[in-house]
């Protein structure tokens, strides 16, 4: 018994000190990296290749540098002693991450890296002896200052009979493995035009995937720019990340390699795998820019924009009657309570905050269900456009003075000697969001474009963004009394000036049945308008009953309130609202085409020059356009003579092909201009016009030299 | 509609007056004109780079806690350079770009007594403390060189050596870049290895 405990001890104690003996060896530490030699076996057999590693360690706000370090620093080496015979290959380098600290941008990892190199173990290595491996290690780690490090490890693996199991050997190996990048699936090219590079990768995945980020890390120094943005867009099934040419840029036969990083959202989170490339670059003769603002934009920016295209919008023909409303009542109150005038302000942001909401969750829900929908959407249903096209309608008749509802849902109803509800100046809000959904204002095509590829919550944030640019005006406005009294003096002028301002709400109401008749064809109108007369008559007889006795004056509004409800059941049962068939709205006439995705790809396969206009009839901006500047003769003659197709694509229905054409270009609405140029061009890329077009604008577009001629 | 006439005008101003105005980014481009500076000098007086016509000039940027450079400097490569330099009449410029704060930040009275001590004879030193020259010339290691011939044109950007580490005992092994350039520029030859890749520290910028 005492024997047995004695050789127990004996064994513990021998234990230990072979553990300890190997700690001081495989391990080594410094103050910032703990390092440890891995192999993928606990024993070898004579000819084995296996896995051997370091596993750096390194505390926080450190970091050890990739094989090209970037704009400073240096790689870690590894220097192996091995047995006679035995061979080791390169460091298999983990995808690195960008470390950059203002114009300096680096290549490195953080918190821990495992660096694996395959050893083969020489063949005639005898069984029972040992294979002592040394690792020489030496790396560079930084955070703001720099420190060089080196540490010696070193273990011992016995060699075994063939047919002896060789063991697992570390479990980190496996890990290692899965931070390594992997292999291209996917074809790629790399064009080269002066000091640009483009990656160009396919795979039908990507319009689908949620791709957030893309990163090139470049295997040398001076191929690229390391600071330099690297833009990149989607475009139908391509991905191309575009890159600056460095201080020792390709030579001609030199190969770009590196690692292209895809950072993609997904259940469980943002996952980023790195894809080794190398090729040849294939000079070009251009380079299509891509447009920064999108898809890639920032949410920053696009807050920024959303507030700009929100406070531009008050400036939309229509928005801007129902704003100078807003305006009139305020200059009739400059003169009273400044607090009430506050709250009026408030009241209004409030609506409009809460519309934008409502839409936005709208927009989020039917986004979730999958539709391919964007922003003015609701357009697309023929009933939306009917009950705007009423409350337009009543809008003008209250503007008119057929009817006043006093301090009711109707703030602008109410007349302008009438202070009172809060709940007025909300609505009014509420009215300013629906009339201003049909337009589209500058800026805002890209912030809801990026919106709507975004989580939820930025989704609302850039909605609510837009909503206090349309808000603000009338805001600042409101809570400054001192501004107030620059405004205009109240008087006779107010009440003709809103009289008149009934007229751009019947032209809007007019406008707004035309949308309808498109949609949902001419039995549609005579509904709509059938709807608009007893609309009025409800007003008249309501109005002209208000003032009588208790019974004439609940009578006189039952029976306005009975043929309201019939009006809006008749429209509401007698409109068609089955989609109309894609397509349908535009016919093919003698200056542009019909759209379909067909003869889009068919003129571009045969090298013709496109211009490409996506449009709606509910979107005013569109309208505008294609009158100041597509339908003028000289760009006419400009598409002839330039052999240019006009394509029309209509999005007053909905259209997923349209829908999903719009998202190609980062954008979620109308309208949308790209001019795809033709194959005798110096372009090679779409070029996607502004949303506020002149004639000169789209000449110069399509016929680059003629515009010249003209200048000389 | 006579909105529609108006709005357009109105929109296409404003989207004028919103355009972003892009900063360009000038980098010293070999062959190129090197860009112009001024900054403040270690003895107290100012650089100004357009006063310098007519002279060969090197920036050196440094940072004297930087393993590279003590690398450079304890094995006296780098003060032997600058001595080389300076009796072929050339401007040996130091810059220190390191942000207040930082590593390598110091005074101008320290920066002469560091090369007191360290046997370094550069011509003067350049205080960079904001980063502006730096910027200006994308400085991005300690140490990094500069040269400019003596119309104003650059001729040489990169590190020192061929062998990027922080060991004195390779310094024997490695192409020193800057001692070749001496020679070519000494024998009035065009600097052929006129870009190379530089090593070392980050520049320790502000942000």
């Amino acid at each position: 018994m005492l024997q047995l405990r004695s050789i127990i001890f004996t064994l513990i104690v021998l234990l230990l000190c072979t553990g300890a003996l190997q700690a001081s060896t495989f391990e080594a530490s410094t103050d910032q990296v703990k390092a440890q030699l891995i192999t993928s076996v606990d024993a070898v057999h004579p000819g084995d290749e296996i896995l051997v590693g370091v596993q750096e360690r390194i505390i926080p706000h450190w970091h050890t540098y990739w094989v090209n370090p970037g704009d400073s620093g240096l790689p870690t080496t590894i220097d192996y002693v091995l047995p006679k015979g035995s061979t080791v290959g390169d460091i298999q380098w983990p995808t690195p991450r960008r470390i950059v600290l203002g114009p300096v941008t680096n290549y490195g990892y953080e918190n821990e890296v495992i660096l694996l190199s395959k050893v083969k173990v020489p063949d005639d290595i005898q069984v029972g002896k040992e294979f002592p491996i040394q690792a020489k290690v030496k790396w560079l780690v930084c955070d703001e200052i720099c420190i060089p490090q080196k540490v010696d490890l070193a273990l011992t693996l016995p060699v075994v009979l063939p047919g002896i199991a060789s063991g697992n050997g570390s479990p980190l190996i496996k890990a290692a493995q899965t931070t390594l990048p992997v292999n291209s699936p996917w074809p790629f090219s790399i064009a080269k035009s002066g000091n640009t590079l483009a990656i160009r990768v396919t795979d039908v995945q990507f319009k689908k995937s949620n791709i957030k980020h893309v990163w090139f890390y470049p295997e040398k120094w001076g191929k690229i720019v390391h600071n330099a943005e690297q833009p990149w867009k989607i475009s139908g099934d391509t991905l191309e990340i575009q890159l600056k040419s460095g201080d020792e840029p390709l030579a001609g036969d030199e190969k770009l390699s590196g690692i292209l990083t895809l950072t993609i959202d997904g259940a469980a989170g943002s996952v980023t795998q790195g894809y080794q490339l190398s090729a040849h670059a294939e000079t070009v003769s251009t380079i299509g820019a891509i447009d920064a603002q999108a898809p890639d934009l920032v949410l920053s920016s696009a807050l920024l924009l959303a507030l700009l295209g929100g406070i531009v919008l008050n400036l939309m023909p229509c928005v801007f009657p129902v704003l100078s409303i807003k305006a009139l009542a305020l200059i009739k109150h400059a003169n009273h309570n400044s607090i009430e005038n506050k709250l009026h302000g408030l009241a209004y942001t409030l609506g409009i905050l809460v519309s934008f909401t409502l839409l936005g969750g709208l927009l989020i829900i039917l986004k979730a269900g999958g539709a391919q929908i964007g922003w003015g959407f609701q357009f697309q249903s023929p009933l939306f456009v009917l009950g705007v096209a009423y409350l337009m309608f009543t809008v003008g008749l209250s503007l008119s003075g057929v009817f006043s509802i006093g301090g009711s849902v109707m703030g602008i109803g109410s007349s302008l000697a009438n202070r009172s509800g809060y709940s007025g100046s909300f609505f009014t809000g509420v009215l300013a969001t629906i009339v201003a959904t049909p337009c589209t204002a500058p800026f805002m095509g890209a912030a809801l474009g990026f919106a709507l590829t975004q989580p939820p919550a930025t989704l609302l944030t850039v909605f609510l963004s837009l909503g206090l640019g349309l808000a603000l005006p009338y805001l600042i406005l409101s809570q400054w009394p001192s501004l107030q009294r620059r405004l205009p003096k109240p008087g006779v002028w107010m009440d003709r000036l809103k009289q008149g301002l009934a007229f751009p709400m019947y032209a809007a109401a007019v406008w707004l049945v035309w949308v309808l008749a498109q949609q949902a064809g001419i039995n549609s109108v005579a509904i709509a308008l059938g709807g608009m007369v007893i609309i009025a008559f409800s007003a008249w007889l309501y109005e002209s009953t208000k003032t009588g006795i208790k019974s004439t004056q609940r009578s006189g509004a039952g029976v306005a309130g009975l043929s309201l409800w019939l009006a809006l059941i008749g429209s509401y049962l007698g409109i068609d609202t089955s989609p109309a068939s894609p397509l349908s709205n535009v016919e093919t006439s003698s200056t542009f085409e019909a759209y379909s995705p067909a003869r889009l790809s068919q003129l571009r396969t045969e090298g013709k020059p496109v211009f490409l206009n996506l449009t709606a009839a509910w979107c005013i901006s569109c309208l505008v356009n294609e009158k100041v500047a597509l339908s003028q003769d000289s760009v006419i003659q400009a598409f002839k003579e330039a052999d240019v197709t006009y394509l029309k694509g209509d999005w007053t229905n909905r259209d997923d092909e349209i829908t999903r054409l719009l998202a190609e270009f980062g954008r979620s609405g109308v309208p949308l201009y790209v001019y795809y140029p033709g194959k005798n061009s110096p372009l090679k890329n779409p070029i996607v016009l502004p949303q506020i077009l002149t004639p000169d604008l789209v000449i110069r577009t399509v016929k680059p030299s003629l515009s010249r001629e003209k200048e000389v | 509609m006579f909105l529609h006439r108006f709005y357009p005008l109105a929109l296409l101003s404003l989207i004028l007056s919103f355009l972003a105005i892009t900063t360009v980014n000038a980098e010293p481009v070999i062959d190129k004109p090197a860009p112009l500076f001024t900054g403040a000098a270690a003895d107290g007086s100012t650089i100004n780079l357009a006063d310098l016509r007519g002279k060969t000039v090197i920036l050196e940027w440094t940072n004297h806690e930087c393993p590279f450079v003590v690398k450079h400097y304890e094995s006296g490569n780098i003060p032997n350079l600058q001595k080389q330099a300076v009796a072929q009449g050339i401007v040996w410029l130091q810059v220190i770009t390191s942000a207040p704060g930082k590593e390598g930040n110091v005074t101008g009275e320290v920066a002469q007594k560091l090369n007191a001590h360290r046997g370094a004879t550069p011509t003067n030193t350049v205080l960079d403390g904001n980063g502006s020259i730096g910027k200006l010339y994308g400085a991005t290691n300690t140490p990094q060189f500069f040269i400019i011939d003596p119309k104003g044109v650059l001729v040489y950007k990169g590190g020192i050596d061929s062998i990027p580490s922080a060991d004195q005992s390779d310094i024997g092994k490695a192409e020193n870049y800057i001692s070749a350039a001496l020679a070519d520029l000494a024998a009035g030859r065009k600097i052929a290895k006129a870009v190379t890749k530089p090593y070392g520290c980050s520049v320790k910028y502000a942000s």
